[in-house]
């Protein structure tokens, strides 16, 4: 079976084959002595040649290594799908609720939609008792009109508005 | 000429809203550095968006204000729970935590206090005496030798990679990708956009550092549920009186571990890639061998407390030696600085003591200024240090996370940024999950368009790559570059391997070469000086395998 980072450096060397084709299509203007694709093709060339390495010290890894390995991942993390996704179920739904509120964003603009995600964040990682939802609210409401009125009146910064509520 | 520019910075800090930033950062600093799991790097990173609106040595003073207020912090969580706030204070609590607990925890908060003002003010010293001499070094360098120095810092991130050093160099290698992505700033022509608008505008450097430090962090914080929904710190609120008087004569009465400490603190500071996590326990145990009392270490010995807190307030100091000397970050707060410079259009290089002597001034002076903030603020508000430490992190978080879109937002006004953000967020945390250090992925997009340009500029002068080895200042560089990249495998052989005698005279040995080449009489005695240091090393080391064999 594969170890972890064999899986990772095959990822690694399968984007770096990508990069590397993506180099030779940068437009060479014909000006100049280093051409635009030069600097990045040489980065993908030696990234190309670190995951390389990579890999092959991931396959050379000596089975003790590997057994260490596999018990310290063992130890954090089960190996079923279900299992990795509820060892990772905070952060994924944090990542879900920030994707959705940029989203979302040109509906309800910052000032609404980030006093959701506070407020849905705070919900989430902290629990849903009565008491708490009004605290987390509380806390969402006035954390998020905190900021939004420091940088908008504080900063001069023009957040983005929603139109749901053009106004703000 | 050092007196005005001194003048002239002072003038331009000693306004009431700099200073205001300045306290205001300071405090910042301090809370990051009481909370356990808090980085003073993510500190300084969500100081930036603060800092756009700002006249670039006002930014920077902000910034160092929350540099120098992190370090600090540290201490008292360390020193009243025995949980170091931050990594730089580890070593802190060896000995201020039992001091604490044996009912002396105002004397052992005021030598915290007053050996990382008295360390801070060392490093200041330092700084302003070493920076502008090492600077106008810099004057001398060329193309091709700017090249090589970016060459050097960027063979730092097999340092920086710790255990792992092919995962280092991937994740700086991706870092020096992702700086090519969008336009190129030389011909103006679109790098991987795949057909994608967003893409081709490239990424803004906030969003990625951002995404990639303080995202990622905070979404590993709340991994863990229960943990999660825990105070930050169990501490009590707590009505202690720093001992001043007492700390300060206890101080003083030690100075040689006081200097010693601090020294070591500069020194670690100006080699890349070490930070005030190692300098703290360098300090601590060389305090503890000098010690004619070793034993009493790690009981409560106030030794034990001040060589580990000087050294850490010092070690900011060398890092931004490095920084201002040769444009170059010494770690990743420092390159968080260079990156706010960027944003200003300030571009740091060795000649940036020179062309831009007030904002340089402004950072050795903000710095200095730092020192003394950071004292009044512990001294002062040590109880609300404490309370806001009692805040659970699934709370903090989440408000820090919508920070972290607004703050990103605000430096172009675009919302793709926060995009980028986000993307970058979860980049950093597989990232984390696979264990590829960060910090090189950072050097990586900071100095990724730096390099191309100056080996752009070098190109055009001339197309010979053999400039780069008859250039002394490049060939320097390009030696120690060479020497850094087989540092770390030095590090885990040394003593054990015969090569690892060899090492130290070869590097030395080798940088002879250039030094000669650099003419007048200073540096080729100073080669003369390494040859004679390096024949008595291999000497050494050949005695000594005879001798084992």
């Amino acid at each position: 079976m594969l170890s972890r980072d064999t899986i990772v450096s095959i990822a690694l060397l399968l984007f770096c084959g990508f990069l590397i084709q993506a180099g030779f299509q940068i437009r060479d203007p014909q000006f100049g002595e280093l051409s635009p694709a030069a600097w990045p093709q040489a980065v993908s060339y030696v990234l190309t040649a670190f995951c390389m390495i990579y890999f092959i010290q991931s396959v050379l890894a000596n089975k003790a290594d590997i057994a260490a390995a596999k018990a310290d991942e063992a130890a954090v993390r089960h190996t079923g799908v279900v299992d990795w996704l509820r060892y990772y179920a905070n952060p994924i739904a944090c990542f879900a609720l920030y994707f959705l509120f940029l989203a979302t964003l040109p509906f309800f603009g910052t000032l609404i939609g980030g006093t959701l995600l506070v407020f849905a964040l705070l919900s989430l990682l902290g629990g849903i008792a009565p008491r708490q939802i009004v605290l987390h609210a509380a806390i969402a409401v006035i954390s998020v009109g905190a900021m939004w009125s420091l940088f908008t009146f504080g900063l001069r910064v023009l957040l983005p508005r929603g139109e749901i509520m053009p106004g703000i | 000429m050092i007196l005005e520019n001194v003048a002239a910075a002072v003038q331009e800090l000693a306004t009431f809203q700099t200073l205001l930033l300045m306290t205001v950062g300071a405090s910042a600093g301090l809370i990051a550095g009481a909370i356990p799991g808090f980085t003073i790097a993510m500190a300084v990173v969500l100081t930036l968006p603060f800092t756009f609106g700002m006249q670039a040595s006002q930014g920077i003073a902000t910034m160092i204000g929350v540099y120098v207020g992190g370090l600090s912090g540290g201490l008292m969580s360390g020193i009243l729970i025995g949980i170091p706030g931050t990594p730089s204070s580890v070593a802190t609590t060896f000995d201020g935590f039992p001091m604490a607990r044996s009912g002396d925890p105002g004397f052992a908060l005021g030598l915290g206090v007053w050996s990382s003002f008295f360390g801070g003010i060392i490093a200041t010293v330092l700084l302003v005496a070493v920076a502008p001499q090492l600077a106008r070094v810099g004057l001398e360098f060329q193309p091709w030798d700017y090249f090589a120095l970016i060459f050097f810092a960027l063979t730092v991130t097999a340092s920086l990679a710790g255990d792992n050093m092919i995962k280092g160099l991937i994740s700086g290698a991706l870092g020096l990708i992702i700086a090519t992505v969008g336009e190129d700033d030389i011909n103006g022509v679109k790098r991987f956009d795949f057909g994608f608008e967003y893409l081709g505008e490239g990424f803004a450097f906030l969003p990625v550092l951002i995404g990639l430090f303080a995202f990622s962090q905070l979404m590993s914080d709340v991994r863990d549920r229960v943990k999660a929904r825990k105070a930050l710190s169990e501490m009590q609120a707590v009505s202690i009186k720093i001992e001043h008087g007492r700390a300060v004569k206890t101080i003083i009465a030690d100075w040689i571990n006081l200097v010693r400490s601090a020294l070591i603190g500069v020194f670690t500071g100006v080699l890349p890639a070490a930070g005030s996590s190692i300098s703290n326990i360098l300090a601590y145990d060389q305090a503890k061998k000098a010690s004619p009392v070793p034993e009493k270490f790690g009981s409560g010995y106030s030794g034990g407390i001040i060589a580990p807190e000087a050294a850490n307030n010092a070690t900011a100091g060398g890092a931004l030696i490095t920084m201002m000397a040769l444009g170059i970050p010494g770690d990743v707060i420092t390159a968080v600085m260079l990156g706010a410079l960027l944003i200003h259009d300030v571009v740091p290089s060795p000649a940036f003591i020179t062309e831009q002597p007030k904002i340089a001034y402004s950072i050795f002076i903000a710095f200095f200024f730092a020192n003394f903030l950071v004292l009044a603020l512990q001294s002062g508000a040590l109880r609300g240090f404490v309370l806001v430490t009692k805040v659970r992190m699934y709370v903090l978080a989440s408000i820090i996370l919508v920070y972290c879109g607004i703050g990103v937002f605000s430096l172009n006004n675009i919302e793709n940024d926060m995009w980028t953000l986000a993307v970058f967020g979860v980049v950093g945390y597989m990232m984390r999950i696979l264990k590829f250090p960060l910090a090189p992925m950072i050097l990586g997009v900071v100095l990724g368009p730096i390099a191309e340009r100056w080996l752009s500029r070098s190109l055009a002068l001339s197309t010979d790559p053999m400039e780069f080895f008859t250039h002394p200042w490049s060939l320097f560089f390009i030696i120690v570059s060479v020497f850094s990249i087989g540092f770390s495998w030095y590090q885990q052989e040394r003593g054990k391997k015969a090569w690892t005698f060899y090492y130290p005279p070869a590097l030395m040995l080798s940088l002879t070469v250039p030094l000669f080449m650099m003419g007048g009489f200073v540096r080729p005695a100073l080669a003369v000086l390494l040859i004679g240091l390096a024949a008595h090393l291999f000497w050494k080391a050949t005695r000594r395998r005879h001798s084992e064999a």
